[in-house]
This record gives C-alpha cells, structure tokens and sequence, in this order.
C-alpha cells in the first residue's frame, strides 16, 4: 500500500496512560509509558505491504535460498504451554506448536517462529526491508491519533486477539483459564487466522491488513524512549538500545495491546516465539515503475 | 543485600524491587522464588532450576546465558530480569 510521506505525532498523549488504567485490564499504567511522550517525526514516503509475510511466501525463500531459520538453527522454538513459555524442541515456523503440527496446512497465515535476523533475511532476499516503527504506526493509523486501526471504538470480531476466541477478557486469570483448556484440546497451537480475514472492517488507515493482531510485527528500529527523562519502567529501560521494537500485538493478547501506539520490545539476538511474524515495506514507488509488489 | 528488579508487566502494579542476599546468580534466583513463589513458574522450570529464556543484566551487564552458572552477585549488585519480549 502506497502511504504518503507525513508529519506524524509518534505514541500516544497524556491521556491514554490514564485511559488504560481506567480500563479493566490487568497491566499497570507505568507498563505502557513508554509509548510516550508522543514525538514529531517526518516519514517520508513509503510503501507497506498489506499483510503480513505467510507460511507460503516463507516457504518460497526457504526453498529459494535454503534458508535455515534461528528456531531451525537451535532446535526449538518458544511456545506457550499448559504451565507457562517453554524451549519445544523442534517448534519453528515449520511445525509451529511443535512436532505433529504442520505449518502446510495453512499456507495464508501468517508466519511465525521469526527472528529479527530471519525476518531481515526474507526482506532482504524479497527486494524489500522492516518498516521503521514510524512507518508502522503510521501505515496502522494515519496522522490522527485513533487507538485501533478502524477508529477509537473497539468492535468485537475486527482483529485476532485473545477476545476473538475466548470472549471477553479483563484479567490474566481468565486468559490462562481459555488457554490451558485450548491447549488440552487442540494442543499449543498458534490461534493465527489467514491474512485478510477481518478486512475490509479491520484494515487500516491506509489499507493495511491485521496490524491489530493475529501476529506481532517486528520492525527496524532500535529500542529507545521518545524523551530521555520519559518515564519507563526500570527493568523495560535496561533493555533501551538493545531490543528491537515490536507492533501490534497478537492473537494472544487483550485489545489493550493492539493498539496502533502499543509498543513492544523484543530480543534481535535470535529470539522468537510462536505469535511473532513480520511484514515488509519498500520505498515509495517512482511515478514511472508499475507496482508488482503485492504490496 | 543485592537487588532482584523485575518488570511491572509481571507484578501486576505490585513493587518490583526485592532485597536478596548476595551469592551464585543461579542459588539468588532459586532462593528469590523460593520467598516469593508468585513469580516462581516464571523464573524456575519444572526441575526448580531457573529458565534460560529470560535475559538478565547485573549492573547493566548482559549475563549470557552459557556464563550464568559461574556468575557470582556481589551485595551491591543489581539483578535485572527482563523477557525477551517485554514491555505493554
């Protein structure tokens, strides 16, 4: 999708920190300061692709390049289970809950089990890069401030979160109560839903599909506080400019954590887990050049 | 005493600094679960070893995970415990 160049106000005001607490949710305000103070930053012109990266075109890289993945590589991935995340051995994006699960069935969705050096390495043989965390927000939401994709009203059944499959969810208990009995019944496989599946109602300010949701997003961009003397948690801030930052949520969490300014933080040193994919973008098209991106 | 600091995306609004008594990185975990078993199935596997996914900074060094066994935490010392996901 083509998105203009603009000047954006990065994260989120004063007022969603309070906002969140008011909310039945069960994280403290201070957990999501660091999505503020909100930022001017300029974004050029780019483009985002409309979903993110699938099973199917993973799998035409790997089988293009051999490409072995950093799951592949160490032999597990990090699933949740019945008790808690755990090391699964032979989990990855190919077998995604691990053995006797098979990413083939599901072509369309989107991949998971990526790292930062994996999802740089599939943009990087596509022709494309990570979007920077600006371009991610800004490609969610547009330059007004709208905490969801489609607006500031949460609607049930536009994004895959935890509230798609377990129904409403205010604290934790509730999620673990919902996901220990999915995993008794199913197994730890990840609640992914194909790409597009909530389009055109879940789409973005710009078109994009699934930035609330179904997968966390990696993109470019350090770890960093807008503002040096932004409030932060104290252990959050030890890893400023040492993570990579993560958009969107996922099919795991509360709607509270698929907002467009919600900011994660995760490890670029070959970490991934079961709900984290990607997507690409590209720079701005010349006049001239046809659009065969997909994007 | 060292210090054990933890995210608040755990606590839950709770505090998040405890006082621990120094000695091997791996026995301060151990022992810190062991006073405050709430946070035990984060920290502790079913063996009741500590998990190796989480990161841990010592006075803001990394502590890899291969050199935790032999890492000592001096009194002065601060523990900082972070997933490799963190933050909202």
């Amino acid at each position: 999708m083509e998105v203009p160049g603009a000047v954006l106000r990065l994260g989120s005001p004063p007022w969603m920190a309070r906002w969140l607490e008011s909310e039945p949710q069960p994280l403290p305000g201070a957990w999501f300061a660091d999505e503020t103070p909100q930022t001017e930053v300029e974004v050029p012109a780019f483009r985002m692709d409309r979903f993110p990266v699938t099973v199917g075109r993973f799998a035409a890289f790997a089988d293009a390049t051999g490409y072995l993945t950093d799951a592949e590589r160490i032999g597990y991935g990090m699933v949740y289970g019945e008790r808690f995340w755990e090391e699964r051995r032979g989990a990855c994006w190919r077998a995604p809950g691990g053995p006797g699960t098979d990413a083939a069935e599901r072509p369309d969705h989107p991949v998971v089990h990526i790292s930062w050096n994996d999802a740089v390495a599939y943009a990087r043989w596509a022709g494309r890069r990570l979007p920077t965390e600006a371009e991610w927000e800004l490609a969610a939401r547009g330059v007004r401030y709208r905490i969801w994709p489609w607006g500031d009203r949460w609607v049930p059944g536009a994004a895959n979160t935890a509230e798609l499959h377990a129904g409403r969810l205010d604290a934790l208990d509730g999620w673990l109560d919902w996901w220990r009995a999915t995993c008794r019944e199913h197994g730890p496989l990840p609640r992914t839903t194909p790409v597009g599946a909530f389009s055109p109602t879940g789409d973005s300010a710009h078109g994009c599909s699934d930035m609330a949701g179904n997968v966390y997003e990696w993109t470019a961009s350090p770890s960093r506080l807008y503002a040096d003397d932004a409030p932060c948690d104290p252990a959050l801030r030890r890893v400023m400019g040492r993570y990579r930052v993560i958009r969107g949520g996922s099919w795991m969490n509360f709607r509270y954590q698929v907002r467009c300014s919600e900011r994660m933080h995760g490890d670029p040193g070959g970490w991934s887990n079961f709900a984290l994919g990607f997507r690409c973008a590209a720079p701005a098209r010349e006049e001239s050049e046809p659009d065969g991106t997909g994007g | 005493m060292a210090k054990i600091l933890l995210p608040a995306g755990w606590t839950h609004g709770a505090r998040t600094e405890f006082d621990v008594p120094a000695g091997p990185l791996m026995e301060v975990i151990k022992r810190f679960a062991a006073a405050h078993p709430a946070h035990r199935r984060r920290l502790l596997g079913d063996d009741g070893e500590p998990l190796g996914y989480f990161n841990v900074y010592v006075d803001d060094d990394p502590v890899a995970r291969p050199d935790r066994a032999a890492a000592e935490i001096a009194s002065d010392s601060v523990v900082v415990i972070v997933p490799p996901l963190a933050g909202g």
